[in-house]
């Protein structure tokens, strides 16, 4: 059953495009968004249903294997829940029918490629899948015809060229290695200690290819660009999910469960990590561009999950996918009140757009709630998570580590609170210019992102049981 | 019975939602009702004992409530302030729109406070806690748009000293191997006294003490009155020193030999001092309770922080005492501003005609806090002078100088608000309406009820906090010591005195401290304060932001290796190639060849 979460879109892709008159974009809408909600829901309720354990040879349909853990359904219920907000962002802010019509096609070829990273079970197809969600995306960026756009994407692409370069090599080392692409095999091959120099060095490349991905400082020159430039629904998808899935999940999947390093990785995963948050957040106070400050504060966050798989144990584990989570759903209700601000003020320059906390209460309200989620502040989801990482930390012994994480968060909350004075507070004479209003499907989004954000905060422990608890097997 | 300690949280939480919710001439019953109850039922577990445990998040995060005699004393008075703060803010928020956030936000951290009250677990503590901040930031940010800024600079200096406290919470948990606070008992190593300290700056900045206290008297200016009697008078000064006493007592033994407990006399003597020597100059009503509200911290750090056994009961009678005052002295103020529109002290005066009923609480409130004699101020001050005496002079010199500014500033207030001469623009001037009268009604009273009948809240409140170590002799009455009394009423004497001729010879209430603030060194110190070399939070911005820039450099140069260095390499590079491929398909072969043969070679090799 589970090839249906690959299948499925796949088949209501080639639907799509078959050479029928009344496939227009409003159906290709409705049928996409039902389908992302679907799979949100799925993922959701997996583990009730009753056909979760009964397995079909509809599996064999694919030559690689397949296989799905509670990690894979907490993704699989991200990937849902993002890529749904994005569409919706898409369809208010896109103008013409033709360009959501491609809009919609791409992004479920981006689905389909997380999703498939998400399950697969070999390292290989798990390179190909990363590598088919990134191309969707080149083009999605692309589809924005103005210069920096492409400039955008250009950095992107050409950044993540050289992470593929990396990665497909140290995937020929591990296949001489091993001789076999299956995580188990290569699992198997580290245990038995053979080639060690040949396999580190093998791990160092793909760590650099992963980071580039993941865009981690010094590896993050693409990251302000793409995120800011690109089309407000692209940025949704790429800082809310493709950046995470394509390196964050891969980073995890692999060094937890698949290589068995020695602790000089871990400590290099964890000093990119802290380098990132430090430094990320610092740069972020010098932005003037409301999707600047995100893309910084996004190299931030995700300094935070890096550096908690770096520290590797069960708790910081735990964290690390909360933080995901947590950060998927924070940001990209971020970037969809950028969208909003875009949408009604044709800019999000702050200098620009300021003091308009009267003129778009939902707005300022939403952001209040996804910037306090992210600075760590309960009953909202992110104070979790940043507690469990640190925790961890201290419970691992790194009290540096755990200090400099701390001290951070003021540095996460300083900016915040800077942007939020100069969107939403300051009184200024000169408003911004009034492009119309801000469309209800923006509202509805922002108003569904902070619903998540407060609900599950309040609903930690219930959630911590039914489905993140579920990863015991994955935490070893 | 168990269960029942849930109902601190919820009831409080669920009235908070439906006062945002509901019209405005039910939401104010709501309220009101809500915080009855709440009364009710912390009357009804007083002296009882309970503790609720339910499974919750797994790796030692339990959701464990307890409810022992010290909790369920906070707990009571806590509920205490809130029912007279809510009847007060019936008849304050009378005419105003944005009464529903106050009520929704007044109740929600009633009951968070009761949460982390509660908590048994250190997680649990710290959920509630760092809870607070979103109601603290919503009270101050709803005074108005210039009100932002303050809020901000609340949040941020509370949040950062509840990161010390969240950092002190891991660090105690991997010590002490579980986060339930009745099972830790850990020892004062160098790790121990680390996760000391920062649980104890945790503690101490919720009760306002430096340097953390620099949005407070922002926050006095800024926003609505009653948030200032509710939580920075009462509920944030129960909370941090109930917490600091748990520390101490429980969880550390803090004991008088330890090298921590001379740390935190020295930040309750620094607290004392310098936040009265501001609250002397200022000149606003607010500003200046609001400095004392930061300097009587200092006093029940300083009688914690001797580790004797009186010193602690002072601090925690004392803790108790200036809840009572302080919230009285701020209702008062807020009756000043809503009857007559301001708290500059320059325009105010010759209110007691006016509104004699005021100033009948101001006096007793300003003379409880002063020290005199009978009142609960004095009771408690004897306690802390005792033991502060006991463990090193310097620090009694100090708490009785900052016993003698603090009567020097509060005859300048009275004097300057409801004595003197009236002015012009306060002719009609009534009297505050009954719904405020009372609750200051009642602080005043019971200011004077736990002076005269100070054994009252020693016996059954604060001395069976300290079981056993209390065992041989109880502290009713007075210290015994009568050459401290006598001390304390010469200079109590001294600061009236001082009074008198300063106004005598400047021939105004406002400017009897001028001389101590224009003095030679004094002068120089309060310029700087002006300022804010003094503020933490504004000298943080300012380092803050040279920092950034400096990283903001370092990355615009990461960014033109990507962007410039490396496209300018590109077109170099291609520039040559472009030279080379001129187009002519027969050199592509060419090179085909050549590439192919040069991989051949290779493969053959």
């Amino acid at each position: 059953m589970v090839a249906l979460f690959i299948l499925v879109p796949f088949i209501l892709l080639l639907i799509l495009n078959l050479p029928f008159k009344f496939l227009n974009a409003q159906i290709a809408f409705w049928l996409s968004a039902a389908l992302f909600l679907i799979q949100a829901l799925l993922a959701l309720v997996h583990s009730w249903l009753p056909w979760s354990n009964y397995s079909v040879p509809l599996g064999q349909f694919f030559k690689f294997k397949l296989a799905l853990d509670p990690l894979a359904l907490i993704m699989l219920f991200t990937i849902g829940i993002v890529v749904f907000i994005s569409l919706l962002v898409a369809k208010s802010t896109i103008t013409t029918e033709k360009r959501i019509f491609n809009f919609i096609n791409l992004l479920l070829i981006s689905l389909i490629g997380m999703n498939a990273t998400v399950l697969a079970a070999d390292i290989f197809s798990l390179y190909v899948f990363v590598e088919i969600t990134a191309v969707a995306v080149f083009v999605l960026m692309a589809i924005e015809k103005n210069r920096f756009a492409i400039e955008g994407t250009f950095k992107y692409l050409v950044l993540s060229m050289i992470a593929s370069v990396f990665i497909l090599t140290s995937l020929a080392f591990f296949i001489l290695a091993s001789g076999d692409i299956s995580f188990v095999g290569i699992h198997r091959a580290f245990l038995a200690n053979s080639n060690i120099i040949f396999l580190n060095f093998a791990v160092g490349l793909f760590l650099c290819g992963l980071f580039i991905k993941c865009g981690v400082v010094p590896f993050h020159g693409w990251v302000p660009d793409a995120y800011s430039e690109a089309q407000s629904a692209v940025s949704v998808l790429l800082a809310g999910i493709v950046t995470k899935i394509t390196g964050i999940y891969v980073l995890m999947r692999l060094f937890n469960s698949v290589f068995v390093l020695k602790g000089t990785f871990g400590n290099v995963i964890m000093l990119i990590g802290i380098i990132s948050i430090v430094f990320a957040a610092l740069a972020a106070f010098r932005q003037d561009n409301i999707k600047r400050m995100l893309s910084y504060s996004s190299i931030s966050q995700v300094g935070y999950i890096v550096l908690a798989i770096g520290c590797g144990t069960p708790l910081a584990i735990l964290g690390a996918v909360l933080h995901f989570f947590n950060h998927a759903i924070s940001k990209s209700l971020l970037f969809v009140n950028a969208a909003s601000l875009e949408k009604k003020f044709g800019s999000t320059d702050m200098s620009i757009i300021t003091g308009l906390g009267n003129q778009l209460p939902v707005t300022s309200v939403t952001s209040l709630v996804g910037l306090l989620s992210i600075a760590g502040i309960p009953p909202l989801t992110g104070f979790w998570s940043k507690l469990i990482i640190i925790i961890a930390l201290f419970n691992a012994q790194k009290f540096a580590y755990g200090w400099i994480a701390l001290l951070a968060s003021v540095l996460t909350l300083a900016y915040f609170l800077l942007m939020e004075r100069n969107v939403f507070f300051i009184k200024t004479e000169t408003l911004g210019e009034d492009k119309g209003g801000v469309p209800f499907s923006l509202k509805f989004c922002e108003i569904l992102l902070a619903a998540i954000t407060v609900g599950v905060g309040l609903g930690l422990p219930f959630i911590l049981n039914s489905q993140i608890l579920q990863l015991k097997g994955f935490l070893h | 019975m168990q269960t029942i300690l849930i109902s601190f949280i919820f009831i409080p939480l669920i009235a908070g939602v439906l006062a945002f919710v509901l019209t405005k001439s039910v939401r104010g019953i709501c309220a009101l009702l809500a915080v009855i109850v709440n009364f009710l039922i912390a009357i009804f577990l007083f002296k009882k004992e309970a503790i609720c445990t339910f499974p919750w998040a797994g790796f030692g995060m339990d959701f464990s409530l307890r409810l022992d005699h010290f909790s369920g004393f906070i707990i009571l008075a806590a509920a205490f302030f809130s029912l007279l703060v809510v009847i007060y803010s019936l008849g304050f928020f009378k005419d105003k729109d944005n009464s529903s956030q106050f009520y929704a936000y007044l109740l929600v951290s009633l009951s968070f406070v009761n949460g982390a009250l509660l908590a048994n677990n250190l997680i649990i503590l710290l959920f509630f806690w760092e809870g607070l901040l979103l109601t603290l930031f919503g009270m101050i940010a709803m005074g108005g748009r210039t009100a932002f800024k303050t809020a901000t600079k609340a949040f941020v200096i509370v949040a950062i000293s509840d990161l010390c406290l969240m950092a002190g919470i891991a660090l105690t948990g991997y010590l002490a191997k579980t986060l339930m606070i009745s099972e830790i008992n850990l020892p004062l190593g160098s790790l121990g006294s680390l996760a000391f300290i920062l649980l104890a700056i945790g503690a101490v900045s919720k009760a306002g003490s430096m340097p953390f206290h620099s949005w407070i008297p922002d926050a006095a200016q800024d926003a609505p009155l009653p948030f200032m009697a509710i939580l920075p008078a009462s509920l944030e000064k129960l909370l941090g020193i109930y917490f600091l006493s748990r520390i101490c007592l429980e969880m550390f033994k803090l004991n008088p030999d330890s090298w921590l407990s001379i740390m935190l006399m020295i930040v309750g003597a620094i607290t004392i001092f310098l936040a009265v020597m501001m609250a002397l100059i200022q000149q606003n009503y607010k500003k200046l309770l609001s400095y004392h509200a930061i300097s009587q911290v200092g006093y029940m750090i300083l009688g914690i922080g001797t580790a004797l056994p009186i010193g602690i009961v002072g601090g925690l009678f004392h803790m108790l005492n200036h809840a009572l005052y302080k919230s009285c002295l701020f209702l008062t103020a807020g009756s000043v501003e809503k009857q007559v529109g301001t708290t500059d002290l320059e325009k105010l005066g010759g209110l007691i005609k006016k509104m004699p009923l005021t100033f009948v609480a101001f006096a007793v409130a300003a003379l409880s806090i002063s020290g005199v004699p009978p009142f609960n101020g004095f009771f408690s001050k004897e306690l802390i002078y005792h033991a502060a005496r006991d463990r090193g002079v310097i620090f009694y010199v100090i708490a009785v100088a900052g016993a003698f500014l603090t009567a020097a500033s509060f005859l300048k207030l009275g004097h300057a608000v409801f004595l003197g001469k009236p002015r012009q623009e306060i002719k009609d001037v009534k009297e505050a309406p009954v719904s405020m009268l009372m609750p200051m009604g009642i602080l005043a009273l019971t200011c004077v009820i736990f002076g005269i009948f100070n054994y009252l809240p020693l016996n059954s409140f604060i001395q069976p906090i300290l079981g056993e170590r209390l065992k041989e002799y109880s502290l009713a009455g007075s210290s015994g010591d009568w050459v401290l009394v006598l001390i304390t009423l010469a200079v109590l004497l001294g600061a009236l005195a001082h009074h008198l001729i300063a106004v005598k010879i400047s021939g105004n209430a406002l400017k009897a401290a001028d001389h101590i603030h224009y003095s030679g060194v004094f002068s120089v110190f309060y310029s700087w304060a002006e300022k804010k070399y003094f503020d933490p939070y504004a000298v943080g911005i300012k380092l803050i932001n040279k920092i950034a820039k400096i990283f903001w450099s370092v990355d615009r140069a990461i960014d033109w290796v990507y962007a410039s260095l490396i496209t300018n390499i590109t077109f170099a590079f291609s520039r040559v190639i472009h030279k080379i491929q001129a187009g002519y398909y027969i050199i592509y072969v060419v090179w085909s060849l050549v590439g192919a043969f040069a991989v051949m070679s290779f493969v053959l090799r």
